[in-house]
């Protein structure tokens, strides 16, 4: 794959470092490939905002920063605000559904998903996995990491004692993204 | 309806393997006979009567993996060996919480079944976000208070001549409880995204 930039953007307690951070390890360690994260807090945006900066490649790679992703992950309108203007031409939105209203500063020519991954993680039992739902949904829009891989990612990384939940988590997002796409059990069917 | 990551298999101490899993439609006549089989001192203290056929209907009715997620262990001719059952709301000010009710066929019992039970039922209930486990355990169940012990559970509370046995004598019942809710400090902890040294 060609090097991928993505941007994972939101507040704290949400969970964006891991996501980012799940998704690089996602990559680096099951699925063979080089990633590198950066993240950053606080002053880059108001409030406790915070954001991850993941690139993914088949080569090493020697400039981590992502100035223009390909794939933006937001999980707040100030996130959305601050970054969408900087997505790539061509490239996908990822964002919250009911926290973040599209507008004008989508750039032309770029795919936008939403998932109401609140909601759906609080009907899992805990709004703290919205991010792993989120890493689901990524997987399954963008198969920029197999799922396989981001699954053994996640069960890896998340404290002990939660890795089923995180994993239904997972799926819930990953099925979402999946059935979207069309590419789901209960994504657009052809009549026969 | 399915549960996550069931059926699993389960090896008891003496090397016996059981088939975890969860109660389905099909169990309602197995299970009754694995209660009726119970001797009458491991019913005595059992909150329903668990022999009835009303019970048995009830039960199966309200299973719905999500307030009600009972499992069985069952031997490899399906026979049911025990049932442990976890009991939630959804709503209201004990939504955190879960009770776990738990029974092991006399023959399996002091194998060490009781004990992998539990442990499969704190994996559920902490999969379903549940914060607390709470059993409601009679003061002389020495193998009951010693797995739930053995599974993280305290002694929380006791209520004083609380239960009356199908003969009719008083005893204390002992309310043990597993706080679970560190794991998801743990959990809040990682997804905090907050560092005072870069300014968060
Ligand atoms: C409580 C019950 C589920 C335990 O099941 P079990 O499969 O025998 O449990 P385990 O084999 O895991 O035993 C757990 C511990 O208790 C001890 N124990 C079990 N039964 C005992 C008894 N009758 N007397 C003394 N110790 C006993 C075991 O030796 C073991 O301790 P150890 O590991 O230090 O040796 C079972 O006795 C039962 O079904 N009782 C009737 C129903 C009931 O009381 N349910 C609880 C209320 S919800």
């Amino acid at each position: 794959m060609p090097k991928t930039e993505i941007r994972v953007g939101g507040l704290g307690g949400q969970g964006v470092i891991l996501c980012g951070h799940i998704i690089g390890k996602a990559a680096a360690i099951y699925d063979n490939k080089h990633a590198t994260l950066i993240q950053s807090f606080g002053p880059e945006a108001r409030g406790s905002a915070c954001s991850a900066q993941v690139s993914l490649a088949d080569e090493p790679i020697g400039y981590p920063y992502v100035k223009r992703p390909d794939v933006l992950i937001v999980m707040s309108p100030d996130a959305y605000s601050q970054f969408a203007p900087t997505l790539k031409p061509g490239g996908i939105l990822l964002y919250e559904s009911e926290l973040v209203s599209l507008d004008e500063k989508l750039p032309e020519g770029v795919t936008a998903y939403g998932i109401p991954a609140t909601r759906l993680a609080e009907e899992l039992g805990r709004r703290l996995v919205l991010n792993i739902v989120m890493v689901g949904f990524f997987v399954g829009t963008t198969a920029l990491v197999s799922a396989e891989a981001a699954e053994r990612a996640v069960v890896h990384s998340v404290p002990k004692g939660t890795e089923q939940l995180n994993q239904r988590a997972f799926r819930k997002g990953l099925e979402f993204g999946l059935n979207l796409t069309g590419q789901g059990n209960g994504g657009p069917r052809h009549d026969a | 309806m399915t549960l996550e990551g069931y059926p699993r298999d389960l090896t008891c101490k003496d090397g016996t393997t059981l088939t975890v899993r969860p109660v389905e439609a099909r169990d309602k006549d197995a299970l009754l006979a694995f209660y009726r089989e119970l001797p009458e001192e491991d019913r005595l203290f059992l909150r329903d009567d668990v022999t009835s056929q009303l019970w048995a209907d009830r039960f199966m009715a309200s299973i719905d993996y999500e307030t009600v997620i009972p499992l069985l262990a069952v031997t490899a001719d399906q026979e049911i060996v025990a049932n442990g059952t976890l009991y939630r709301t959804l709503h209201g000010w004990t939504r955190h919480v879960a009770e776990v009710r738990l029974a092991v066929a006399r023959p399996y019992q002091r194998r060490g079944l009781g004990t992998a039970m539990l442990r499969e039922l704190v994996r559920v209930a902490t999969s379903h976000g549940v914060e607390k486990i709470v059993a409601s355990v009679v003061d002389n169940q020495v193998g009951a208070i010693r797995a739930f012990e053995k599974r993280g559970f305290h002694r929380e509370a006791v209520l004083k001549g609380h239960v009356k046995d199908i003969r009719g004598h008083k005893r204390d019942l002992v309310i043990m409880a597993n706080d679970v809710s560190h794991i998801w400090e743990a959990m809040a902890a990682m997804v905090a995204d907050y560092s005072p040294t870069l300014g968060g």
